[in-house]
């Protein structure tokens, strides 16, 4: 395949293929009909972490306000319709404070040039502040049961169509109009010139700081959405959540063949990369591992994998470099 | 014989893949002399001196230091254990450490297993007294000092670790007239204590100040040895660009037309200067000049890439105002700018992505969705004009040779219909058979009746392709000439004509 990018995401599709495999001989409850329905829906917020994370990546910069605005959005929106806010406003309004983060970060880092490692530290550190806020420092309580706040834990957890829960709609819904955008659109083409060579791309007219902030209005947006799946899941808004899922993120869109110094990667990559690190926690935990255990294996096959991929450019790169002379 | 040489280098050769770059070179300098090695932008004069100081390795040749000859090859390690130093155009020091610290950097004095900082600064500090600098401070931090005083720690450093050969690159190129006097002072000075010193130097109008000898080359070839009072300075400058003018440049005559474009009282940055000049229809207007004469700068300014300070710029009699390159592409007026790696390709997208991105708008909808078809024609219309040989569009554009990497720089511009088109240096790294096509790209788009602005440092191009030629030295317009009736002395003394020097 010519398409940068394509054979990564094919290798890690073989990835998840081979675990799936492995974890279904250590313990067949692996592939039951439950845990793979389970399993499809716990990838979904990695998923949705990672085609943020993934597009910031492929502008050459980095998000690290990922996880914290994960956990502002869940608290955003719980604290909402635990006050009695319609929970369709509430979600409004979490999706609008989100995107202002997004905003931010692209004026932060596309406008006042601020290393995207410093500027997005900064509104991480912000953002959970903000958590903690919106219910003066504590967890919310649960959202209830009216029929609007019932719908809302169904749309993004608990309500399925035959064997597909609604939440893997909701991600996938996502995926496809952001793979849209990255594929087919001018948006898109920009993004990866900027992440190539942005000086190219400034010279050709492409507005550098517009680009930027779009990429990280995305990242902010999915986010947001993962919010709500993880407000949803536990019917409460946590401060806690979405703690290190901006670094989940990197790993989704890494482990599917996103680079983090920019230019390349196909979103369609993601798919494979959240559901590799997914199924390692659900296998392992199914396993017996220890949650010890779990993390430090866990770590290992990710840079595993990406070493593997780095050799493997590397590779592809000196032998090109050989035909050449 | 070659005992009275400190550096004596004969028949060197030396072969980059397709380029003949030192073809039987010889060079030599003696103890306590200033030798000028002069030559052209490309003439060869940085690889003899890589060679030198062991950064690249001779095919063939002898190298003679100080009488002894040079057995195998050189490195930078066995250079400097020969007293061999070079100090380069842009300066190799660490910003945010101290001058003793830079001094003595990978040879660090050690005391009792910690720093001898102590020792380091005093002896810094001696150093720097030889060279008539005892005010300086040696605990100061590098990026403080002005740029002369930079390069005067260099030289110290080198002095420091026994240089008895030093290579100068243009030093006077960042340096203001005050640092320039300065400099001299300190040559001479190295002079007097025995040392050998080669000298790099554009601005020939300075050369009398310190120059013993000189060595001209050019075309890779050692062309002229002399001391520098036996020669008049056309002499040199005809040493120098001598070479015949063949008719590798084909220039179609088309009739000049309206006035497109007038740029006006242009200032930005430090380096473009009260720049103005008209721009006509079917024109090819070139740009001469040394290497940093501002000449990129003015087109980076004009095209919006680089902040003007003050100017204006109108365009077919209206002023426009243009603050970024998507306000002059809207207007018309596009760049193919001079570095293809750094600046005018996204390398690891594919040719298609490339030859589109300036002219997505073009191709896309309302909503920026790109139509795939429009985006084929697209495509196809930049291809017609150059004959890129590709497999397909699809390849990555880092797959493609230099040459046709720097086609596709050219066609992402001829896919759209622009008024003005700035080519920034056009044929830098590529072979002939590419440069003629792109030549006749220049001439099709005089034709159309485009306005053609070239920058190029290859007079023989800029000669051969222009019908009116400009001039630039240091950020101002020092001259212009009928490319038809100019010659490449008459360019040159415009080139170097600082106004700073008179």
């Amino acid at each position: 395949m010519s398409i940068p990018g394509m054979a990564s995401a094919l290798t890690a599709f073989i990835g998840v293929i081979l675990l799936m495999i492995i974890f279904g001989f250590m313990n067949p409850n692996f592939l039951s009909k439950t845990n793979l329905m389970s399993l499809a829906r716990s990838i979904c917020p990695y998923l949705l972490v990672g085609i943020g994370q993934g597009i910031v990546c492929i502008t050459g910069n980095i998000d690290l306000s990922i996880g914290s605005v994960l956990g502002m959005s869940a608290m955003i929106s719980a604290t909402l319709i635990c006050n009695g806010v319609n929970p369709i406003v509430a979600i409004i309004i979490d999706i609008i404070a989100c995107l202002i983060v997004g905003v931010v970060n692209g004026v932060l880092v596309g406008k006042c040039k601020l290393p995207p490692f410093i500027g997005t530290l900064g509104t991480m550190t912000i953002c959970r502040g903000v958590a903690q806020l919106v219910n003066n420092n504590y967890n919310t309580g649960d959202i209830g049961t009216a029929p609007l706040a019932k719908a809302v834990r169904d749309i993004f957890y608990y309500g399925k169509i035959g064997v597909i829960y609604y939440g893997v709609i909701v991600a996938l819904i996502v995926w496809f109009i952001f793979n849209y955008i990255m594929n087919y659109t001018k948006t898109g083409r920009h993004i990866y010139a900027i992440g190539s060579n942005v000086n190219a791309a400034h010279l050709s007219g492409v507005n550098v700081f517009k680009t930027t902030t779009t990429a990280y209005l995305i990242s902010a947006f999915t986010s947001c959405i993962a919010g709500l799946i993880t407000m949803a899941a536990a019917g409460m808004g946590s401060m806690q959540a979405g703690m290190s899922y901006e670094m989940y993120g990197v790993a989704a869109a890494v482990i599917g063949g996103i680079s983090t110094l920019g230019g390349s990667g196909l979103l369609i990559g993601v798919i494979p990369g959240a559901s590799v690190w997914a199924i390692l926690q659900n296998g392992l935990t199914l396993a017996n591992v220890p949650v010890a255990m779990r993390n430090i294996i866990i770590g290992i096959i990710v840079v595993a994998c990406v070493l593997l991929d780095i050799m493997r450019r590397l590779d592809v790169k000196v032998k090109k470099e050989n035909k050449k002379e | 014989m070659k005992d009275e040489f400190a550096v004596s280098m004969e028949h060197i050769f030396k072969t980059f893949p397709g380029v003949k770059a030192l073809d039987d070179v010889q060079f030599n300098v003696k103890p306590g002399e200033v030798m000028a090695l002069l030559g052209e932008n490309g003439a060869g004069k940085s690889t003899l001196m890589k060679i030198l100081s062991g950064v690249y390795t001779r095919d063939k040749g002898d190298i003679y230091i100080f009488g002894k000859k040079i057995e195998g090859n050189l490195n930078t390690t066995k250079a400097q254990n020969l007293g061999i130093a070079i100090i380069h155009q842009e300066l190799n020091m660490c910003q945010h450490l101290t001058i003793a610290a830079n001094m003595f950097l990978g040879r660090e004095l050690i005391k009792n297993g910690v720093l001898d900082n102590k020792r380091m600064n005093e002896l810094a500090k001696a150093e720097l007294a030889k060279l008539g600098a005892s005010d300086i401070n040696p605990e100061t931090i590098v990026g403080d000092l002005p740029v002369g005083r930079q390069q005067m720690v260099e030289i110290a450093k080198a002095l420091l670790m026994n240089a008895k050969i030093l290579i100068m690159d243009e030093p006077s190129s960042s340096l203001s007239n005050a640092e320039i006097e300065e400099m001299f002072r300190i040559v001479k000075e190295l002079r007097n204590m025995g040392t050998a010193i080669v000298y790099i130097s554009h601005r020939l109008q300075e050369l009398h100040h310190i120059v013993d000898r000189v060595t001209i080359m050019r075309d890779g070839k050692f062309i002229k040895e002399g001391k520098f009072s036996d020669f008049t300075m056309d002499q040199i400058i005809s040493y120098m660009v001598g070479r015949e003018i063949t008719n590798q440049f084909p220039r179609d005559e088309v009739k000049r037309g309206k006035k497109i474009l007038e740029v006006r009282n242009v200032y930005a940055g430090d380096r473009v200067k009260d720049v103005s000049f008209d721009l006509y229809e079917g024109e090819v207007l070139g740009f001469a000049g040394l290497v940093q004469a501002g000449r990129t700068e003015t087109m980076r300014a004009i095209f919006g890439a680089d902040k003007k300070t003050s100017g204006k710029i109108i365009l077919d009699g209206k002023e426009i105002e243009i603050n970024s390159p998507e306000d002059a592409i809207k207007n018309g007026i596009v760049l193919a700018p001079e570095d293809r790696k750094k600046e005018g390709l996204c390398t690891k997208l594919s040719i298609r992505q490339n030859i589109s991105l300036p002219n997505l708008d073009e191709v896309s909808s309302k909503f920026g969705t790109i139509d795939k078809t429009k985006e084929d024609e697209l495509i196809k219309k930049g291809y017609e004009a150059l004959t890129i040989k590709m497999s397909s569009s699809e390849a990555a554009v880092e797959s493609l040779s230099g040459g046709n990497q720097q086609k596709v720089v050219v066609s992402k511009w001829l896919a759209r219909n622009s008024r003005v088109v700035i080519f920034d240096e056009p044929t830098r790294g590529i072979d002939v058979a590419a440069k003629v096509e792109i030549y006749q790209i220049i001439n099709k788009l005089k034709k159309q009746g485009i306005g053609v602005i070239i920058v190029s440092s290859e007079l023989p191009e800029v000669m051969g392709i222009s019908d009116r030629i400009l001039v630039f030295c240091n950020g101002r317009i020092t001259g212009e000439v009928d490319a038809r009736k100019t010659t490449e002395e008459e360019i040159m003394t415009y080139a170097t004509k600082f106004y700073d020097a008179n």
